[in-house]
C-alpha cells in the first residue's frame, strides 16, 4: 500500500545548548501507512516528533506536508494540517461524555445552546465509520484507559486528521486493550489514514508497521520496508555494530558467589499485577544491574523492596533478618533509594546541600537537648562534599539550581551519610553530563568495594553493562533472563527484554 | 442493571443526605404546628436556604473551574453598605439604588478575575486578599452615629421591605432563587461556557489544546460569582430591613459548604448547580434544626465544620474507588 508522501522531514537538525540531539534527519510518512519509529533512549524519536508537532522549533531543516514546504510553529499549526497526536497522559475530561469530549471547544449549536441531538449523531457516525467500541453519551469517568484513549483517537478523527501520531499508546493498556487498538489501528490503514507509531516494544512494531524508520545518536540509522523487519536486525541497527569494548557496547561480567547474600527477594508479588513471583539475591559487594524495557516492572519491584508501595507477598530479606518493608523501617535497616524521579521524589530544591543531606539522617545527628547541632549537621554536609566532590561546595547553596549531575550527588550524599548495607538507584545517571556520569558510576563503584550490595535499575544499556557485576532483565513483570559471569552484549539484553529470545525459541 | 454515572450515584448521595438529615430532625424535634415538620417551618428553612444557594451558583461555576472565592462575604457586606449610604444620602429611586448594588457585586468579581485569572494570583490567597479589601471597605464607608460609631443603618424604603416579603409565604427571595438555579444550571450544562467550565477545572492542559480561552473562563466564572453575591446582598439587607457591617460573616463558608455537599469536587472538574443548592438546603436544614432542638447555635459551627471534613475524606475515597472499578472495568469489558 504505497500511496503518495504525506509528510517529510528533510535534513532536520537540532541541538540543545550546543549537544547536537538531531543530525541531518529525514523522515517520511505515507498516506495510509503505519510507520512505526524506534530507537534507543536519547536516540531523538521524541525530539523529532516534538518538531514536527511545533512544541520545538528546528535549528535547520524543512518540514513537507503533501509536498508543500509548510512552517508548524505551534501544535494548532500541526492540527489545522491535519496531524493529531494521541499523547501518553491523556487529555480526556472525565466529568463530560465521550461526544462532548470529541467536539469540545467546537461544538454544534443551537442560538446559544448546544445542538447535543446533533452533536450526538455527528459521534455516531465517526464511531461507526470506525467501528470504536463507545456510546456518544457515556460518561468519561465510567470508562477505562484504553477507552479513553479512543475518545483521543476518535477527536483527531473528527477534525479530519489523515496522519496520528501515537507515542508508546500501549504503555498503560492491559493486553485486551492493545489487541483492540491493534485493530483499530489496522482499520484505520485501511482507510487510508497514516499513523506514526513510536513503541519501544518490537513486536508490535513487528506486528503493525509497513515502515519502520530507526534513528540512533540522532542520526538516521535505517529505513526497512515490513519484509526487512526482522528483530536480529532491528535490534542490531538500533545499537549499532561498534565493537568498541571501551563504548561498553560488550562486557565480560564477574560475580563472586561466595560472597555473603545481603539481600534475598522471595516471590515477590504486586498487588496489581505489575510483577510477579520476584526471586532474586544480592551479594555483599555486588552490583546487580536491573534491565528491561521501560514499564517492565523494574521500578515498581524495587518500591516494594524499599517499602514504598506494599507488595501482596512474598519476603525481603536482609542480612538473614526479614523486613517489613516502609521507608522508615528501610532506613534505619541500612538500605538508600534513589528514587528515578529526582527532582520530584530525591530532593528538596529549595533547601541547601546541607539541609538535604540533613534530612535522612537526623536520627544520627547529634543532638543539644532537642535541638538539633547545627555544627554536628554542618559538619556531615562537608564531608558528604568532600566525599564526592559536590559543586558549588558551598554547603548553604540551594540544591535546586546546581546541576543535574551534582543534585544526584547530593541524593547520594545523603546516603553515604549512613551506615548503608544496601543501596537501590533507579536511573541513576538519566538527563546527566558524561563526566558526571562517570564520577557516580565511580561512586557506585567504591561503595561496592566496601561491601555495600547495589541494586542499579537503568534503561541505559551502556550504562547497564558498564557498571553491573551481574545483570537480570525483567519483561512485563517477570525476571526472564539472568546473565551471570559471560559475555554480554547490549543487543543480548535489549533481545532479552524484547522477548525476542523466547520468540525464538518457541 | 445500567450502571449509573459517578455523577448521578453522587447526586443520589447529597439527596440521601438531606432527607436522613430532615427525617432525624423530625423524630427529634417533632411535627406539626410550631414543630420541626411543620409546612411554615420547612418554607423557612427553603427562604434560609435561597441566599446561599443563589450565591452557590456562582461559587459552584469557580469551584469547577477548580478556583475557589473566599471573598463572597465581604464582598456581600460592601455591596449592602453601599446601598445603605445611597439609601441614607441620597434621593436616588429604589431601582437604581439596587442596580448600582449589583455593579459594586460585579466589580468585586471582576477585580477577583483580574486578580486570579490574569495576575495569575493562586486563587486561595487570591480571595483571601480581597476578602480582607472588602470588608475593610465596608467599614470605612459605614454610616456613623454623631459619636463616630457605627451604626446598624435601617432601610425602610417601602420598595425593600416589599422585596422582603412574597406572595403568600412563597417569598420572593425563593423565586429569585429557582430562576437564577435554573439558569445557572442550563448555562452550565446546555452552552459552551458551561463545557468549558469542567474543561478548565479538569485539565487546563486539555481545555487549551482545544481551543478554549482558560483565563477568560475563569474570569467569567468571578464575575458571575460578583453577580450573585449582589442579588444575594439586595436579598438579605431587604429581609434584614438594614445594613451592617456583620452582613454575610458566613457567606464565606455557606456557599462553599453548600458546594462540597452537594457534590462539587474541590479540586474541580465536577458538580453542577442542582448539587449545591441540594447542599445548601441541607445546611439551612441544619441551622433550622439545631435551633428547634434548643441547642446552643454555636454548636451547629461545629456540626458544620464536621460535617464539611467527612464530606470531603468521603468523597476522596469514594472517588478512588470508583476509577479503580471503572479502570478494571473498562479492562474487562474492554473493549469487546
Amino acid at each position: 500500500m504505497a500511496g503518495s508522501t504525506i509528510l517529510e522531514a528533510r535534513n532536520i537538525y537540532k541541538s540543545f545548548s550546543g549537544v547536537p540531539v538531531l543530525q541531518d534527519v529525514h523522515f517520511e510518512v505515507k498516506a495510509g501507512e503505519v510507520h512505526a519509529l524506534m530507537g534507543e533512549n536519547g536516540a531523538g524519536k521524541s525530539t523529532l516528533i516534538k518538531i514536527v508537532t511545533g512544541v520545538y522549533s528546528k535549528d535547520e531543516g524543512q518540514i513537507y506536508w503533501e509536498g508543500k514546504p509548510v512552517e508548524i510553529n505551534n501544535y494548532q499549526d500541526c492540527q489545522k494540517l491535519g496531524v493529531a497526536c494521541i499523547y501518553q497522559e491523556l487529555s480526556v475530561i472525565p466529568p463530560l461524555t465521550v461526544a462532548q469530549n470529541v467536539f469540545l471547544g467546537r461544538e454544534p449549536r443551537n442560538g446559544p445552546f448546544i445542538d447535543y441531538g446533533k452533536m450526538n449523531r455527528m459521534t455516531q457516525e465517526l464511531i461507526d465509520r470506525y467501528q470504536f467500541p463507545l456510546k456518544p453519551t457515556t460518561v468519561v469517568d465510567n470508562l477505562g484507559i484504553g477507552q479513553r484513549q479512543l475518545i483521543e483517537i476518535l477527536k483527531g478523527l473528527s477534525q479530519n486528521s489523515k496522519l496520528l501520531i501515537m507515542d508508546e499508546p500501549t504503555a498503560s493498556l492491559s493486553g485486551r486493550e492493545a489487541e483492540m487498538l491493534f485493530r483499530i489501528i489496522e482499520q484505520l490503514r485501511s482507510q487510508g489514514v497514516s499513523i506514526i507509531y513510536i513503541s519501544h516494544r518490537l513486536e508490535e512494531v513487528y506486528k503493525l508497521s509497513d515502515r519502520l524508520t530507526i534513528l540512533r545518536d540522532g542520526k538516521n540509522a535505517a529505513v526497512l520496508e515490513k519484509e526487512e523487519i526482522i528483530p536480529a536486525k532491528v535490534i542490531e541497527t538500533m545499537i549499532g555494530k561498534v565493537v568498541d569494548e571501551s563504548a561498553g557496547s560488550k562486557k565480560m561480567l564477574h560475580s563472586d558467589d561466595s560472597a555473603e547474600v545481603r539481600l534475598d527477594v522471595k516471590g515477590l508479588t504486586d498487588a496489581t499485577d505489575r510483577f510477579r513471583n520476584i526471586s532474586f539475591q544480592v551479594h555483599i559487594g555486588e552490583i546487580l544491574g536491573l534491565g528491561g524495557l521501560i514499564g517492565a516492572g523494574r521500578t515498581e519491584v524495587v518500591r516494594a523492596i524499599y517499602g514504598i508501595d506494599k507488595a501482596a507477598s512474598g519476603e525481603v530479606t536482609l542480612d538473614g533478618k526479614k523486613l517489613n518493608p516502609s521507608p522508615r523501617a528501610s532506613i534505619l535497616e541500612g538500605i538508600g533509594f534513589v528514587p528515578e524521579d529526582r527532582r520530584n521524589q530525591g530532593f528538596i530544591p529549595l533547601l541547601s546541600t546541607t539541609r538535604n543531606v540533613a534530612l535522612t539522617n537526623y536520627d544520627i545527628i547529634k543532638k543539644n537537648g532537642a535541638a538539633i547541632s547545627d555544627a554536628d549537621e554542618l559538619d556531615m554536609s562537608r564531608r558528604a562534599i568532600k566525599a564526592i566532590d559536590i559543586r558549588p561546595s558551598d554547603p548553604d547553596k540551594q540544591v535546586g539550581v546546581m546541576s543535574g549531575g551534582n543534585q544526584q550527588k547530593v541524593v547520594l550524599g545523603k546516603w553515604l551519610m549512613r551506615d548503608l548495607k544496601l543501596l537501590i538507584v533507579d536511573e541513576p545517571t538519566a538527563g546527566i553530563d558524561v563526566g558526571a556520569k562517570d564520577e557516580i558510576y565511580s561512586i557506585l563503584e567504591e561503595l561496592a568495594q566496601n561491601g555495600v550490595a547495589v541494586i542499579v535499575v537503568t534503561s541505559d544499556l551502556q550504562e547497564l553493562l558498564r557498571v553491573s557485576h551481574r545483570i537480570l532483565v525483567m519483561r512485563k513483570g517477570d525476571i526472564v533472563k539472568e546473565f551471570k559471569n559471560v559475555e554480554v552484549t547490549q543487543a543480548m539484553v535489549l533481545a532479552a527484554g524484547q522477548g525476542v529470545e523466547q520468540e525464538a525459541e518457541k | 442493571m445500567k450502571r449509573l454515572s459517578q455523577t448521578a450515584m453522587r447526586r443520589l448521595i447529597s439527596i440521601g443526605m438531606l432527607l436522613v438529615l430532615v427525617a432525624l430532625f423530625t423524630i427529634l424535634a417533632g411535627f406539626g404546628q410550631g414543630k420541626f415538620f411543620s409546612s411554615a417551618n420547612l418554607i423557612e428553612v427553603v427562604r434560609d436556604a435561597s441566599v446561599p444557594a443563589i450565591i452557590g451558583v456562582g461559587v459552584t461555576f469557580v469551584i469547577i473551574t477548580s478556583g475557589i472565592d473566599l471573598s463572597t462575604g465581604s464582598a456581600m457586606a460592601l455591596v449592602g453598605m453601599t446601598m445603605a449610604n445611597i439609601y441614607e444620602y441620597t434621593l436616588l429611586p429604589f431601582k437604581v439604588m439596587v442596580l448600582i448594588g449589583i455593579l459594586v457585586g460585579l466589580a468585586c468579581g471582576l477585580f477577583n478575575g483580574i486578580v486570579i485569572a490574569k495576575l495569575h494570583v493562586p486563587e486561595f490567597i487570591g480571595t483571601l486578599a480581597t476578602m480582607s479589601i472588602y470588608r475593610a471597605l465596608t467599614y470605612i464607608i459605614a454610616i456613623k452615629d454623631a459619636n463616630g460609631v457605627i451604626k446598624s443603618q435601617p432601610m425602610t424604603h417601602s420598595q425593600y421591605v416589599w422585596l422582603g416579603t412574597g406572595v403568600g409565604k412563597f417569598y420572593y427571595v425563593i423565586m429569585a432563587m429557582i430562576v437564577i438555579v435554573l439558569i445557572g444550571q442550563i448555562v452550565l450544562k446546555y452552552t459552551r461556557y458551561g463545557t468549558n467550565l469542567y474543561s478548565v477545572g479538569a485539565s487546563r492542559k486539555a481545555a487549551t489544546l482545544s481551543g478554549i480561552n482558560v483565563e477568560m473562563t475563569q474570569l467569567i466564572a468571578y464575575v458571575i460569582t460578583g453577580f450573585t453575591v449582589a442579588v444575594g446582598a439586595v436579598f438579605t439587607t431587604a429581609r434584614l430591613q438594614s445594613a451592617t457591617t456583620a452582613i454575610g460573616t458566613d457567606f464565606e463558608f455557606n456557599p462553599i459548604a453548600a458546594a462540597v455537599v452537594g457534590g462539587v469536587a474541590l479540586s474541580g472538574g465536577s458538580g453542577d448547580v442542582i448539587g449545591t443548592t441540594i447542599g445548601a438546603l441541607f445546611m439551612a436544614t441544619l441551622e433550622n434544626g439545631v435551633r428547634k432542638l434548643d441547642m446552643n447555635t454555636s454548636y451547629q459551627y461545629v456540626i458544620k465544620g464536621i460535617i464539611i471534613i467527612a464530606v470531603v475524606i468521603f468523597d476522596a475515597t469514594y472517588k478512588a474507588r470508583m476509577d479503580k472499578k471503572a479502570k478494571e472495568q473498562g479492562a474487562k469489558e474492554g473493549l469487546e
